[in-house]
């Protein structure tokens, strides 16, 4: 369906004159007397509802229909006539549902027997609408918007249901033509405004209304072209159940609904507790839920008692929202509220031949329920090949553990509309942002990584990728890469990959190495993200075993010194710096030692401590003694990390470049220029991924029990 | 997709070609020649994709049903029969009859119609066909547009000239409209000859099986992908958007609702099986973890991937495309509006993972997710006012629920302008209040005149009384002791 076809907008005109408060004589018994209380008691007569009651209440009932199946872009502008207009909602969305247009009804009230019927006419309400249908839309407007330069494709067309008791068929052509005369006028004027639109094409539905019991005045009649804009159709209705089954058609017949009733839904009896029997439901989705929309029978589906251990998948191929028919009745209010619960119903379509097809399922999705379509042929996708049986399929040691749990880390959630952030990124944008942050280097598979099979990095890589980083966190980072430092004081052993290499692999300091080369890769990724992330490069870089640079510039000779010197001056920045961060890097360790040592000095002098435990907080001190003596004086520390300042400020340089090469990081760029329009991709659909819920918000979607 | 070929096997298709060259070809050479060509080229990339071989003259047989395997339909290509005249129409009704048979009417397929253009004569046909097409009884209609979504591609082992002297090219053409559009008419360029039909072949293929490559890109993680079958472009709204969406520069999809994609590495060596793929390290953790990965093809289309696995314990990731739209399910909202879970200032998903943010209710419930009055039947009212006559019979004890009810009624009441209802239920109330036994706790008679006096009070149509908002509150009394209610 075109978003701007007529049933975009919907104008109820419902005639509010004297003679509509005459009553409809259908009555209705409400005094139920029960045998045994109706002795001597004079049953209290019947009530009536007047023609304005039954004309609301079927007016709402086509409303509410319309709201459950369609919530959103298909619009009602509820408008009441008899000497003024009375207008009880606008196009906004926000006016758009039953409980706002009840209480504007009970504020207007019925109709004024004793008005003076010669000031009221439906024809204010009339004029009234169409007014109302040049106004602009907010989907209207937000079209015209984003389409700019060709807007003039987004049509004004409405219907306008009046509800009104006419005089005659002469009447009703007056009518007519006072619709037609007010659209030429109001178009002429919707042409020279920006925020109303003149009518591309209207339809009447006349609704004529007439008590129970009489004979009509009016005659039915098909739709007809009064203009090139107007068409109008008459239908001429008894009030009560006649006019009720009237706008349900027409609700059907406007919005491309199918009756579908659901058959042998089985119910426990209040009075029987242990029998049950069967009912029927008759439920409104859209007519795509079915075979042949042509036909304007009800479809039959019946029910199939769900089995609870069911693991079958079916395909969907459309999940459309439905309105019950007798929304309060009580099958159907069984019905409802057990798919409200959380449950889902299989529906098979009856076939000639008697054999089950399962083609329909109900189910509900936060607080809606939706008949689903289900693929009840062959599918073309039968038999796929098994993912093993592709690229990369024959490599086993992925870490899918890993990535899990880098998926439950970058899940989903909705965020407020107004929820954009300081550069003004979508939520949407900044879970691409953040993707893109996390995998700069990731590793797919174990054997291609030391640093993630390491629990003792975790901290540092969790915490790198973030977007900005607290003191608090670089001190963490700081605190994990001391570890490693401690770790390969040790020589404690590293979970290097063996795989492929022959022996045992490589030495311990040369898995030292490889393990600080690829700390080292990851935390360059996200340098340039803030100067927290910086001094977390330089905290490595200053610890690491073996900078590469220091065996190199032996190589180079002093010659070279020269040029340092000039790179010194152009980082004299990032050297200050470094002088800040290693004097406090400093500090923070010789009070980490500190500490350590007044902790083995208490349990040492604590005279309930057991020998042996003496003996590991000993070992400890001695073991962190002769670097604190190697290191000699303060000043001889700082000449030190001078050294790798100027070898980190030279590396910062050539950082981009070199990260390109290893990372795929030149292919981000890239990335973000496609988004901009320049298309290496006319081969390539460019697939953003995001990591949502759980599979549970589609588990639905595709197997129901 | 599905394809059907539906192959002209008349007797006009043995007519020989006139070549220079020493060999002699029939028109019908020509014809196995280009779908030798087509098969060949669907076996290696587009494997996974049924295929069907009918072959027609005034009757029509089902060579090969739907198959994978392009040999055997290779095998009857060359194993054809030569037969009597031509019957496009039957033909046709025929393809339309075995495609809904296999696959139903939501399916979409392609129908490859080979014929020389030479349309038969007289009754069956096409020219007599398209001459009645308006003139049908309901069981007779012309088998076009098929109920399926379809393509109708019409090789012709003819060049347009040929086609043009008849009226053949206006027949094939009216046969197109009639399928609503959907489809193409390939003639051969310059001499019948091999070169010319592997030439219409190959635009065909260009047209309609080149394979779909794509990539699908997690931040830095990428891998290249086949997608089976090809997600063909649509239009959502003619009006407003009359350009039709591709997955290739915009974003995508088939018809309505959400169509299964496989997505699948095409791999011939060893070599590519043993480097790391992205693609099988995502479908292992989607299946671990049982989630799935929501997945933007363009602008406003999206779709998502998950892992599928078949009883035969094979799996695969999966690509399901949603409709194009910026908020394709209801229940995920706006998907532009979908940001990081760290982003929030308390985890949705809960710390032990229990909650879900997902998913997200509507503003206003559906009529049947809340209480709504109907009294189109007199059923509906004559409940409402048993409900209330029920409680009344049970004061004090049921005061709550006996007010409830009367302010449902109330406010339908209002709302329809059936004052008459009220005053009704007023008179019902007082009777229950003569009719109280002895026994009957003095609260109740105290209630049940309240109430009535409120009714009929709202009767009046008095705005002090007769506010929508307005709810009757129980009478405060010295034997109720409630608190909070009006004293009257």
């Amino acid at each position: 369906m075109r978003i701007f076809s007529v049933s975009h907008k919907t104008a109820f005109v419902v005639d509010h004159c004297p003679y509509m408060a005459e009553s409809s004589r259908q009555l209705i018994e409400c005094d139920m007397l029960t045998k045994s209380r109706s002795q001597g008691v004079i049953p209290l007569a019947p009530v009536s509802k007047s023609l304005w009651t039954c004309a609301i209440e079927c007016s709402m009932e086509y409303c509410r229909i319309l709201y459950d199946v369609y919530p959103t872009k298909k619009l009602v502008n509820y408008i009441v006539s008899d000497s003024e207009v009375h207008i009880l909602n606008s196009w906004k969305q926000e006016n758009q549902n039953t409980q706002e247009l009840m209480t504007a009804l009970a504020a207007v009230g019925p109709p004024n027997p004793r008005q003076d019927p010669e000031c009221c006419s439906v024809l204010h309400g009339l004029v009234a609408a169409v007014e109302s249908l040049c106004k602009i839309t907010e989907y209207q407007h937000e079209s015209r918007t984003t389409l700019m330069d060709t807007a003039d494709r987004v049509a004004n067309r409405g219907r306008i249901i009046c509800l009104t008791n006419a005089k005659s068929d002469t009447h009703v052509r007056m009518l007519e033509d006072c619709v037609l005369e007010t659209i030429q006028e109001q178009n002429k004027r919707a042409a020279g405004s920006d925020r109303l639109m003149p009518i591309q094409q209207c339809e009447l539905v006349l609704v004529h209304i007439y008590p129970q019991g009489e004979e009509t005045l009016v005659s039915d009649r098909q739709k007809k072209e009064l203009s090139s804009v107007l068409s109008s159709e008459v239908h001429s209705v008894r009030a009560g159940r006649y006019l009720a089954g009237k706008l349900n058609v027409l609700v059907q017949q406007h919005f491309d609904l199918a009756s579908t009733t659901i058959t042998n839904i089985p119910m426990k009896e209040e009075q029987h507790a242990n029998t049950s029997a069967n009912y029927d439901v008759e439920l409104l989705p859209h007519t795509a839920t079915v075979l042949n929309p042509f036909s304007h029978e009800t479809v039959t589906l019946k029910w199939c008692t769900p089995r609870t251990n069911s693991v079958e998948l079916h395909y969907c191929t459309g999940a459309y929202r439905i309105s019950p028919v007798d929304v309060n009745s009580r099958p159907s209010s069984c019905l409802t509220n057990f798919l409200l619960n959380g449950r889902s119903v299989l529906l098979e379509q009856p076939r000639k031949s008697g054999s089950k097809v399962i083609s329909h399922m109900l189910s509900s999705h936060g607080g809606e329920i939706f008949l689903h379509v289900l693929n009840s042929t062959r599918s073309t996708l039968e038999d796929p090949p098994s993912i093993s049986e592709g690229c990369g399929g024959r490599v086993t040691d992925y870490r899918i553990t890993d990535f899990g749990e880098f998926m439950r880390e970058n899940r989903l959630t909705p965020f407020p509309e107004s929820m954009v952030d300081a550069a003004c990124r979508t939520p949407v944008e900044r879970a691409k942002f953040q993707l893109e942050r996390h995998t700069r280097y990731w590793p797919m598979i174990i054997s291609q990584t030391t640093i993630f099979n390491m629990q003792a990095v975790v901290p540092l890589a969790n915490l790198i990728v973030k977007d900005t980083l607290t003191d608090e966190d670089v001190l963490t980072c700081q605190k994990t890469v001391y570890n490693l430092v401690d770790m390969e004081r040790k020589s404690d052993p590293l979970p290097i990959s063996t795989a492929g290499s022959r022996g045992k692999g490589p030495k311990r300091d040369e898995q030292y190495r490889i393990m600080w080369n690829e700390l080292e890769t990851l935390v360059k990724a996200h340098v340039g993200t803030s100067e927290r992330h910086q001094r977390v490069l330089d905290c490595i870089s200053a610890c690491r075993s073996k900078p590469p640079e220091e065996e190199e510039r032996k190589k180079r000779g002093r010659k070279r010194e020269d040029k340092e010197d000039k790179t010194e001056k152009n980082g004299k920045d990032t050297e200050e710096k470094g002088w800040t961060t290693d004097s406090e890097r400093l500090k923070g360790v010789m009070e980490r030692e500190k500490d350590e040592q007044s902790e083995c000095e208490i349990i040492k002098d604590s005279p309930d401590s057991p020998e042996p435990l003496n003996k590991k907080p000993r070992l400890a001190t001695e073991e962190q003694q002769p670097p604190e003596k190697s290191k000699g004086p303060v000043s001889l520390l700082t000449l030190w990390t001078n050294r790798i300042t100027q070898a980190n400020s030279r590396k910062h340089q050539e950082f981009a470049g070199r990260l390109s090469s290893v990372n795929s990081k030149a292919e981000l760029y890239q990335h973000l220029k496609e988004e901009n329009g320049c298309v290496d991709l006319i081969f390539y659909l460019i697939v953003q991924l995001y990591f949502c819920m759980d599979e549970n918000s589609f588990w639905d979607l595709l197997s129901p029990i | 997709m599905p394809t059907a070929v539906l192959l002209d096997s008349s007797l006009s298709m043995t007519r020989p070609v006139s070549v220079e060259g020493s060999e002699e070809f029939q028109r019908k050479n020509l014809a196995v020649h280009g779908l030798t060509m087509l098969f060949e080229h669907m076996a290696t990339n587009y494997r996974l994709e049924f295929t069907s071989l009918v072959s027609f003259s005034s009757l029509w047989e089902v060579l090969v049903p739907f198959t994978r395997d392009y040999n055997t339909l290779q095998e009857a290509l060359n194993n054809l029969e030569d037969y009597d005249k031509t019957c496009l129409e039957a033909a046709l009704q025929g393809v339309s009859n075995i495609v809904q048979q296999e696959w139903g009417t939501s399916c979409p397929c392609q129908v490859v119609l080979v014929t020389d253009g030479a349309l038969g004569i007289g009754r069956g046909s096409l020219r007599h066909s398209l001459q009645t097409v308006k003139q049908r009884v309901e069981d007779k209609k012309f088998p076009l547009p098929f109920p399926f979504p379809s393509k109708l591609y019409v090789m012709c082992i003819a060049n347009a000239e040929e086609l043009q002297a008849t009226d053949s090219m206006d027949n094939l053409e009216q046969l197109i409209n009639l399928n609503g559009g959907e489809g193409q008419i390939y003639t051969m360029e310059g001499p019948l000859c091999l070169k010319s039909v592997q030439s219409m072949f190959g635009k065909l293929i260009d047209q309609a099986y080149s394979p779909f490559h794509a990539v699908l890109r997690c931040g830095n993680l990428t891998s290249d992908v086949q997608v089976f079958p090809r997600p063909e472009p649509v239009t959502i709204d003619e009006e407003v958007d009359p350009m039709p969406r591709t997955v290739q520069t915009e974003g995508d999809e088939i018809g309505t609702g959400a169509t299964d994609d496989t997505e699948e590495e095409t791999s011939t060596n060893q070599m590519a099986g043993k480097s790391p793929n992205f693609c099988v390290l995502l479908h292992g953790s989607l299946k671990v973890e049982g989630m799935v990965a929501l997945v933007q093809l363009g602008p406003d289309w999206f779709g998502m991937l998950y892992s599928q696995a078949d009883s035969k314990k094979k799996s695969n990731l999966m690509m399901s495309l949603f409709e194009p739209g910026s908020e394709p399910l209801p229940w995920l909202g706006r998907i532009s509006q979908l940001g990081p879970a760290s982003d929030a200032a308390e985890n949705p998903y809960g710390e032990d993972d229990s909650k879900s943010p997902f998913p997200i209710q509507p503003k206003h419930k559906r009529s049947y997710a809340q209480n709504v009055t109907v009294w189109i039947k007199a059923s509906g009212l004559q409940t409402d006012v048993q409900k209330i006559l029920r409680n009344a019979r049970k004061l004090p004890e049921k005061t709550q629920t006996f007010y409830k009810e009367l302010n449902r009624l109330r406010k339908a009441a209002l709302a329809f302008g059936f004052w008459e209802l009220l005053k009704s239920m007023a008179e019902l109330l007082e009777r229950e209040c003569t009719l109280l036994s002895d026994s009957a706790h003095p609260d109740a008679a105290f209630q049940l005149s309240h109430a009535a006096q409120q009714l009929k009070l709202a009767s009046s149509g008095d705005s002090k009384y007769a506010a929508y908002e307005h709810n009757i509150t129980p009478m405060l009394t010295d034997f109720s002791g409630g608190g909070g209610a009006d004293r009257i």
